[in-house]
């Protein structure tokens, strides 16, 4: 749905966006990942038409980019406000008839998020009074409100509590069973695994991975194993395997082996089954956050 | 535009609905009444008490005439010697001793007055005057002037001003109301302009630093977003204007007619100097029998209030316009308002000059150059065009300084647009004046 292609960006004195292209499917949730200062908010600052890039273009639903979309977009920025001297349901108002809504379609979306997230008596309540993840909450729902097709949500979950934090998971899983798209800024990499289905890495203005989250994942086993057994029978390396690592955990060891080229996790187990009493065999596939820093890491070094 | 209206809307209501808004408006003019009430009470009151006690020790043999006691001053003639008179001051109950030593009427010197408090300028310059008087009379009378010649000198003239207007009929009208009217619209232009430019800075770093300024640019294009604000602010003025002008005169014209004695007020402003063209407003139409401040409701009649008013409205406008789009983009610029002292300057200063010399030059001359040309360049035009107007203004300067001013206000508008979109974006850096201009030439 929504299509970026060949995106440059240059401020003063750096690019901040260098030939950058994604594609984002209709009804997934999308992770747009880099370190700070990688050139994410630039993107999304294009994608909601703050700023206009130096050369490339964005489609949504086949369209050029336009200012008709802006209604179809919700923006949660990370650097997020409201006004604080504004009753806050006057403010969800002002900021969601900002979106094209009308005044009695508006209030009645707001009454019915209002209840749905336990804020029914802070209507007139003001800004001021509310403490930081309250505000975030009321955030997110004027982010939502218009029922955008697109929603942006960048670090979503800082500030909020674990309660708080878990609630907007659900509404963000809730709104994307009905169909909305979304794009997740952050470099929480937990929260990505848990909600994200595809993902690019950016990273010194350049994409530098993209793809979904399984695949990426899965293209980075390297045949490494964690294999739990009762006692302490030591196991050494040998022609089918290598001990990367062994810990005792009670009564059980845990080792981390790596296989050989060509040999698989069978052969392993069955050089083991005549000496130990098997407990179980994970493969160990490398975390976002493991990727994460091998990518960005390596690009420091080069 | 359908988003314009929203955000005009906002930022009407939300201050119009505060209580500050509300007690402000309500206060401030009986605020204004009281003040002038207070200070019109204790002027009057200081020249009705004050009373000075003078002793003259005077070896003066030329002058044949002594000083004259009234109800402000009382001369007592002594026989002793200066020095005793120096002497005995802390035990009498004069508070001065004026000496007159021998002089000629032509070179007269080392007269001195002792005192054991400072003598004020105004007890000073009364008494230099009463002796310039007795000088004078007693050179008239030696160049063979009879008393009775002398008083029939004192004639006191009244003169009738009268403005020839375009359709050829006189108009009654008065120096004194012009200038007042004119100060009043000079004052009022400073202040709107700098209070409304001010909260249109305030709102603009309020947006940035409560960071909405994101959730509202992805809604909105960032000139709305200035241009609701800065709509929205003066709409916030014109309400306040306009009740402030009602309750104004509505509270003053109570004050003066329930507390002050009409008499009184005519004395008071007959023999203070505090305000000069009220003075010569009275004099002017002595005829006038409710005093000066019915005496100015007369003059304006003179003048065209309907036209002021309307031609004051449309410069508040233009030229709350011409400033406020600066002040944005001065809002713009900084994170918060302590940083905003280096771009207030240059904002500051053209209006604060176009201020001082509006209410000094223009106002002594309200059609020399130096008034032309400040009532044509847009920064200094909203304030010496409305101190000019009651004095009466050429329509096709009237016009030209209208059109100069739409396209001041045009440009600046479209130059803190450039500045606004990218500044309200920025953060953390110490903005400089170079760097405010590479946002200008930014494309987009």
């Amino acid at each position: 749905m929504l299509s970026v292609r060949n995106i440059v960006k240059q401020y003063a004195t750096h690019l901040a966006l260098d030939q950058v292209s994604l594609e984002i499917e209709r009804g997934k949730i999308f992770g747009l990942l880099g370190p700070n200062g990688a050139g994410k908010t630039s993107l999304i600052r294009i994608i909601t038409q703050i700023t206009a890039p130096d050369s490339g273009e964005v489609y949504f639903n086949g369209e050029k980019l336009n200012s008709n979309h802006i209604a179809q977009i919700g923006y949660l920025p990370e650097e997020r406000g409201l006004y604080k001297k504004m009753e806050i349901g006057e403010q969800v108002l002002y900021l969601s008839k900002l979106k094209g809504l009308n005044t009695a379609e508006a209030t009645k979306r707001i009454k019915y998020w209002f209840e749905k997230l336990e804020m029914k008596d802070w209507w007139s309540k003001k800004v001021e009074d509310l403490s930081k993840g309250m505000q975030q909450k009321v955030q997110f729902v004027a982010t939502v409100l218009h029922q955008p097709e697109l929603i942006i949500l960048d670090e979503p979950f800082s500030g909020f509590d674990p309660v708080n934090a878990d609630i907007i998971k659900n509404e963000i899983l809730e709104l994307n069973q009905q169909g909305a798209t979304f794009i997740f800024s952050t470099h929480r990499m937990e929260s990505v695994e848990e909600l994200c289905d595809n993902i690019a890495l950016i990273n010194k203005s350049k994409k530098i991975l993209d793809g979904s989250v399984d695949e990426i994942r899965a293209s980075y086993r390297n045949n490494t194993y964690w294999i739990e057994y009762e006692g302490d029978y030591p196991v050494a390396s040998n022609d089918i395997y290598d001990v990367l690592q062994t810990e005792k955990v009670k009564a059980n060891t845990l080792i981390k082996v790596q296989l050989k080229t060509g040999k698989t996790a069978n052969e392993a187990l069955a050089s083991l089954l005549p000496y130990v009493h098997l407990h179980r065999l994970d493969e160990v596939i490398p975390t976002m956050n493991d990727i994460f820093i091998e990518k960005v890491k390596g690009q420091h070094h080069e | 535009m359908n988003k314009i209206l929203l955000i005009i809307q906002r930022e009407y209501f939300s201050r119009v609905k505060k209580k500050s808004f509300i007690i402000m408006t309500f206060l401030t003019p009986l605020l204004i009444a009281g003040v002038y009430g207070l200070i019109g009470y204790f002027t009057y009151k200081g020249i009705k008490d004050t009373f000075d006690k003078v002793a003259v020790v005077s070896q003066n043999k030329t002058l044949s005439e002594r000083l004259l006691s009234d109800k402000n001053i009382s001369y007592t003639y002594l026989d002793e010697s200066l020095d005793e008179a120096k002497k005995n001051i802390k035990k009498s109950d004069y508070d001065y001793v004026l000496y007159l030593p021998e002089f000629s009427l032509d070179d007269p010197k080392g007269i001195a007055l002792f005192g054991s408090k400072q003598a004020g300028m105004s007890l000073n310059r009364r008494i230099s005057g009463d002796i310039e008087e007795l000088i004078r009379n007693q050179k008239l009378k030696e160049s063979g002037i009879s008393q009775s010649d002398l008083d029939k000198l004192k004639t006191s003239v009244d003169i009738a001003i009268k403005k020839i207007a375009e359709t050829g009929t006189e108009q009654e009208s008065s120096a004194g109301a012009s200038t007042f009217i004119a100060f009043a619209a000079g004052i009022l232009m400073f202040m709107f302009i700098m209070l409304y430019g001010i909260q249109v800075m305030r709102g603009v770093i309020e947006e940035k630093t409560s960071r909405i300024i994101e959730v509202m640019i992805s809604s909105v294009k960032p000139f709305q977003l200035m241009m609701g604000k800065i709509i929205g602010i003066a709409m916030v003025g014109l309400t306040q204007f306009v009740l402030w002008i009602v309750l104004t005169f509505a509270i003053s014209t109570v004050a003066v007619s329930v507390f002050v004695n009409k008499d009184e007020v005519k004395k008071i402003s007959t023999s203070t100097q505090v305000q000069p063209q009220l003075t010569d407003a009275t004099q002017a139409s002595a005829t006038a029998a409710a005093g000066p401040i019915g005496d100015i409701q007369k003059s304006l009649a003179g003048l065209d209030i309907g036209k002021i008013v309307t031609i004051f409205l449309f410069f508040f406008l233009a030229g709350y316009l011409f400033y406020s789009a600066l002040y944005a983009a001065i809002g713009s610029a900084v994170d918060n308002e302590t940083e905003t002292q280096q771009f207030m300057m240059p904002v500051m200063l053209p209006l604060l000059l176009g201020y001082a010399l509006s209410l000094s030059v223009v106002t002594n001359d309200p059609y020399g150059n130096t008034a032309f040309w400040l009532s044509m360049i847009p920064f200094t035009s909203p304030i010496a065009m409305v101190v000019r107007l009651p004095y009466g203004v050429p329509n096709w300067e009237l016009a030209l300084s209208m059109i100069i001013l739409v396209l001041g206000f045009i440009g600046t508008v479209w130059t803190a647009s450039r500045i606004y979109r990218v500044g309200i974006l920025m953060y953390g850096k110490k903005t400089t004046f170079k760097e405010m201009f590479k946002w200008f030439t930014y494309k987009n």
